[in-house]
């Protein structure tokens, strides 16, 4: 640790930690354009300029180092004990002196002098470290009279468009397709003031290449002004009207942590959240842009039954009664139970219970996403498994005596045996494979809970409608054993329900006895009685999650 | 949008004594990426100007992405993205030519030319109808004893006058 | 009447000087011969150090000291050459390549030979097409005749030398910056720390040196330091603590341009006068000095009353100016000095590699300023305020008086010194770019004030008489000395 004097402070960090960082672990304010934590550090925007006091020998005294210097670049470490200033501190460092304020509003008027100053219409404002680092330390008024630098608006690749006149050429998203997607598409084209950000053309201004890989829209949350923009929410939303919830991504078992911003009419836009060890700052284009099967208007919105081979809406307790009078005739070895990975460790403990407790059969199934393609970057892999929580949803299922999960070939052969089918599905529209629709076809009363029309739900004799990982709070396991939450944003549409409760009515009305009231209360239920999961209770996960203690692969 | 990329018809390549000096070149640098200029270079030599598809084949030779090397290429002013005359005339205009009077060489040699100045983004405007001459200034060319200087092509022209920037022009008009 | 010194240039124009064979015949490679023979590889680091060689690049930092900081067990080492000659004025090693190719061989071999190098990068900015072709052809001779290449005359020594064109970029003559450019990048210059000798090319410790500094290698190794120390005066250096020599020694190629007779280089100890140099180039072309550019483009400039000023290290820096690459650019009575500043800056605004935020957009907004000025559009306000400078008693102060306010004269100020402050010395820049463009800027406003004040009052370019044009220096802080920190002002 090294020992620091930082303003007025005396603060302990880490050996190796910048000064940007040490002041904004004790609240104060470093501003910052080129500066990214999981980034290189360029130095070049110049904006995080603070003053290191060292030791002077001519004047014997700790005096103001004659140059600024970068906080981003600024190391802070233990000191040799004969280097010490004041004989106890290894580094003085001030970020509010007179000569770092003035360099910081000079800085940003050399920022602002060719910026339009199109606030009003850009899709930044409100979230735009320039406003808010002129507002808190720039000049009030430009001195600028010279005409400005008009550089093309311009279209870098299916979601990214680059307003180009309000870049601050910070370089961030530059090094993050070197360095972290390595996949090289930006660059600076001209010199000095002319400096554009762009993908390479032709001098005619054909592409050569676009920023289509899967990290892409990374570069526009690094973009610390309005010049990257994603095509889909372009215009589509003040910032200061979305609620925020920390959630965790449902696009595959990667698990990255998000933000989800939404209004009471639906999901807006899905950004990454920094953990350490799952997605440090990123997150993958299917995962941000995977969102809008939840806004879909094709959502089921009431239960359906099958009259007269036609699936028909119809009421919560009539869907029910017809489900109690099939279930009530068969034998409990020819019934299945099949969870969902797109589902909650909540949902799926729920339903376990219901079918071991309830419906007294130890046959259940995992169902989810069809496996992807795996992708991986320099510092980032998308993983092939595309549900998020198929490790959790399997040790949830198996949790209960003699309960057996049957997954993939296995699964659809007892399925094909079998006379009644509970199958929770959810997450984006899932087409079925040939064997699994033979399989399913076979069923004699298919109960389908599903959040969109599919394949399988055409198969149903029964549809019940459930929600997203959007609409509910509950639990993900990935695929390296973390517990994280989900937590709910907008409400269900229609009459859709939270999954674990439809089950919970459904047990309820076969006589169990089951009364959870919210998601927490299952977590405590299955901390109490899944050993892995003992300590996964909702208040112990928080925000940043917990990882099971065995399953360290 | 990737219907609308680039397509390259003509792939580029160099020829034989080029590829053999590129050989060389690669050899000098403990990474490939350092030999960027050199190549560059030996591109501009062979085709005039740095097209998509040199971009392309350098990037591949020196294992960088295409930007990398468009990134370079819009850096240096040497290097050109459109085709230039046969002969690029490089006007010093940096203050010891200016004060021996290079505005009288330029202002003279436009006259002659009967063209206007090259900018860095549009080459074509410098460059005469026939594709003879380019004409552009150029920062100090480091000859301010002999101010004030042209180069033509490689070739350093001193001391110029009207009448020595008339003999020049005949001369390569004559070739 | 100061007499010419040839060293480096002794040679230069012996017919065929350029191959390896006449090269020979006036000592060539004998003193690299000397160096590998008779002395240790640290025998002539300590005789660098104690010649008190400076970079002749610019920056004038001791080439001793900064062989000093290449650690030693970390291997590969490099040396780049750069020769990348762009400071308007400077032209002294486009002949050293052209000419005398060898001599610049045979000093990049003594300091692979002391510094334990194998490799070396001659960085030739793209335009030399003729020096980059004769050492070129140097090299290849050099090579057949043994001394470059594997185990050269037989002392288990290699060295590789390889040219390296540049492409007509201004900023590669910075050493991060042609560090940047020799790998392949754009010519953007890095932060320091790192300093390139400790991490450089290719992440490796890398000595950067100039042409000129390496000429003068063979000549410290053959005669000795003894002989090279007479050279040039010493200064005491009162910013070190106990006081320290400062030596200028050795003999310098300064290139004199613009308005004397006899434009061109001539070599002659540190340490003479600007009036003897203008003297040495065949005397002023016109009446009357009105300015000399002291060290390149991006030093500050001199007035006529300054022309006793010493052309060495110490004492242009104690003149609050430089001697850079030693690129003398001299100004008669007829020249404008709006416009020359003009001129300047189109070249800084140009060159101005974009990296960072200060000179990426201030250079070009000094330059639309000093545009704008010349072209009679310089803005003053009607109102005036109180006239700061040499007041009754003898310092700074309110002189009682009162002046008017030329608004763009105080934003050309406030705007150059917001991207490198000339007073305080400080940049907020990545590289000494900055303190290039406000340098110039900077001083030839405050020095040639009425010179501006009157193209803004009379809406065009006004050259006025040397003496009305120039701020006598009793009269402006322009000419103070180097400014010294309130800290240390006791000292």
């Amino acid at each position: 640790m090294a020992f620091v004097k930082l303003n007025d402070l005396e603060i302990e960090v880490e050996d190796g930690t910048n000064v940007v960082e040490a002041a904004r672990q004790h609240g104060i304010e470093v501003p910052h354009y080129c500066y990214h934590p999981g980034l290189s550090r360029p130095a070049n925007c110049r904006m995080c300029l603070v003053e290191p006091h060292v030791f002077f020998p001519p004047a014997g005294a700790i005096v103001p180092d004659r140059q600024l210097a970068t906080g981003c670049t600024t190391v802070l470490r233990t000191a040799p004990p004969d280097r010490k200033l004041d004989g106890k501190y290894d580094f003085i460092v001030y970020t509010d002196s007179p000569r770092v304020k003035k360099a910081r509003a000079d800085i940003l008027e050399f920022l602002l002098v060719h910026h339009p100053l199109d606030c009003p219409v850009c899709d930044q404002a409100g979230e735009c470290d320039l406003q808010d680092y002129s507002h808190r330390h720039g000049h009030d008024k430009s001195r600028y009279l010279e005409v400005k630098n008009v550089p093309p608006k311009k279209d870098l690749g299916p979601d990214v468009l680059l307003y180009a006149t309000r870049c601050v050429v910070c370089t961030r998203c530059i090094r993050f397709a070197d360095e972290v997607s390595g996949t090289g598409e930006l660059g600076l084209i001209h010199r000095g003031s002319h400096d554009e950000i762009d993908i390479p053309r032709s001098h005619e201004g054909v592409p050569l290449q676009v920023l289509d890989n899967k990290l892409a829209g990374n570069v526009v949350d690094i973009c610390p002004v309005g010049a990257l923009i994603s095509k889909d929410f372009l215009f589509k939303s003040r910032p200061w009207f979305l609620e925020k919830a920390n959630s965790v991504c449902s696009g595959c078992s990667v698990g990255c942590n998000i933000t989800v911003e939404y209004k009471a009419d639906g999901l807006y836009r899905i950004k990454p959240r920094f953990h350490e060890d799952i997605n440090q700052h990123w997150m993958c284009d299917d995962g941000r842009l995977g969102y809008h099967y939840v806004n879909s208007d094709d959502r089921l919105q009431l239960p359906l039954k099958r009259v007269d081979d036609e699936l028909t809406p119809t009421h919560w307790a009539d869907a029910l009664a017809v489900i109690t009078e099939n279930l009530s005739e068969v034998e409990t070895e020819d019934i299945v139970v099949i969870g969902s990975a797109q589902g909650t460790n909540e949902d799926n403990y729920v339903l376990q219970q219901f079918a071991h407790d309830v419906l007294k059969t130890t046959q259940l199934g995992l169902f989810g996403q069809l496996p992807g393609e795996e992708h991986k970057f320099p510092q980032f892999t998308i993983e092939a498994d595309k549900n998020p929580n198929a490790a959790g949803a399997r040790t949830i299922l198996g949790s209960a005596n003699g309960n057996v999960v049957l997954e993939g070939e296995a699964l659809w052969e007892k399925v094909s045996e079998a006379k009644v089918v509970y199958l929770v599905s959810g997450g984006p529209e899932r087409p079925l494979e040939d064997a699994e629709k033979a399989a399913l076809k076979h069923v004699d009363f298919l109960i389908v809970q599903d959040v969109l029309p599919s394949e399988v739900t055409q198969l149903a004799d029964v549809v019940l409608p459930g929600t997203t990982f959007a609409e509910k709070d509950g639990t993900f396991t990935n695929s390296t054993g973390w517990v994280q939450r989900i937590r709910k944003t907008i409400d269900p549409p229609g009459e859709a329900r939270v999954d674990w409760e439809i089950t919970q009515q459904l047990a309820k009305q076969l006589g169990g006895e089951m009364n959870y009231h919210f998601a927490g209360e299952i977590a405590l239920a299955i901390a109490e009685n899944v050993p892995e999961y003992a300590d996964a209770t909702h208040q112990k996960i928080g925000d940043a999650g917990i990882k099971l203690a065995d399953s360290d692969q | 949008m990737s219907d609308k990329l680039i397509q390259i018809e003509t792939p580029f390549v160099f020829n034989g004594e080029n590829q053999r000096e590129f050989d060389a070149l690669i050899g000098r640098y403990p990474v490939k990426e350092a030999a960027m200029l050199p190549t560059l270079h030996l591109a501009q030599r062979q085709v005039g100007y740095i097209t998509p598809a040199v971009m392309k084949y350098v990037a591949e030779q020196l294992e960088v992405s295409v930007m990398k090397v468009k990134d370079v290429v819009t850096f240096y002013p040497m290097f050109f993205e459109e085709p230039v005359g046969e002969y690029v005339i490089r006007v010093c205009h940096t203050l010891p030519c200016a004060l021996r009077d290079c505005k009288g060489v330029l202002d003279h040699l436009k006259a002659k030319l009967d063209t206007d100045v090259a900018s860095e983004t549009n080459l074509a405007k410098g460059t005469t109808p026939d594709g003879k001459f380019t004409l552009m200034k150029v920062e100090c060319l480091a000859s301010c004893d002999v101010a004030p200087v042209i180069m033509v092509n490689g070739d350093l022209h001193k001391n110029l006058t009207s009448e020595k920037v008339d003999e020049i022009l005949n001369d390569l008009s004559e070739k | 009447m100061v007499q010419e010194r040839r060293i480096l240039y002794e040679h230069l124009d012996v017919p065929d000087i350029n191959t390896f064979d006449v090269f020979r015949q006036y000592d060539g490679y004998t003193r690299f011969e000397k160096a590998i023979a008779e002395y240790q590889p640290d025998d002539i680091a300590k005789m660098v150090m104690d010649s008190g060689l400076k970079g002749r690049g610019g920056a004038g930092f001791s080439t001793g000291l900064k062989w000093s900081f290449v650690p030693r067990d970390i291997k590969p080492c490099y040396l780049c050459c750069n020769a990348d000659e762009s400071e308007p004025g400077t032209f002294s090693n486009r002949y050293v390549l052209e000419k005398n190719p060898h001599l610049l061989i045979e000093g990049i071999l003594i300091c692979c030979y002391a510094m334990g190098i194998e490799t070396t990068y001659v960085y030739i900015r793209g335009e030399f097409t003729l020096g980059k072709e004769m050492l070129d052809a140097a090299i290849k001779e050099a090579y057949e005749k043994g001394y470059l290449g594997k185990d050269i005359r037989g002392t288990g020594l290699n060295v590789d030398i390889y040219t390296h064109p540049g492409a007509g970029a201004y900023i590669c003559g910075e050493e991060t910056g042609l560090i940047e450019s020799l790998e392949g990048k754009r010519g953007q210059p890095r932060n320091k720390p790192p300093f390139p000798a400790v991490e450089g090319v290719f992440g490796k410790p890398t000595v950067v040196q100039n042409v000129e500094t390496l000429c003068n290698l063979p000549f410290i190794v053959g005669n000795g330091v003894e002989w090279y120390t007479q050279m040039g005066p010493t200064y005491a250096d009162t910013r070190s603590d106990p006081p320290t020599p400062d030596p200028n020694t050795g003999t310098k190629l300064y290139c004199i341009s613009g308005d004397v007779n006899e434009p061109g280089v001539y070599e002659l100890d540190l340490g003479l006068t600007c009036s003897e140099l203008i003297e040495v180039a065949g005397g002023l072309r016109g009446e009357e000095v009105k300015a000399v550019i002291p060290g390149g483009s991006s030093a500050p400039i001199l007035t006529h009353y300054e022309l006793d000023t010493r052309l060495d290290f110490t004492s242009l820096t104690l003149a609050k100016s430089m001697l850079g690459s030693g690129g003398i650019i001299v100004m008669n009575e007829t020249r404008n000095i709006v416009d020359c500043l003009l001129n300047i800056m189109k070249f800084y605004a140009h060159e101005s590699c974009g990296q960072c935020t200060p000179c990426r957009w201030g250079t070009p907004w000094v330059r639309d300023i000093v545009q704008r000025i010349a072209d009679g559009n310089g803005r003053k306000s009607t109102m005036t305020r109180p006239k700061f400078g040499v007041a009754e008693n003898g310092r700074w102060g309110d002189t009682g008086e009162t002046e008017e306010i030329y608004e763009d004269l105080d934003l050309l100020e406030s705007v150059a010194n917001n991207i490198a402050n000339v007073d305080t010395m400080t940049w907020n820049t990545i590289c000494v770019f900055g303190i290039a463009v406000s340098w110039p800027a900077v001083s030839y406003m405050r020095k040639f004030r009425p010179e501006f004040e009157a193209a803004i009052r009379e809406g065009e370019l006004v050259t006025l008489p040397v003496a009305e044009a120039t701020v006598p220096p009793e009269e402006n802080y322009a000419y103070q000395q180097r400014f010294v920190p309130k800290e240390f002002a006791d000292l």
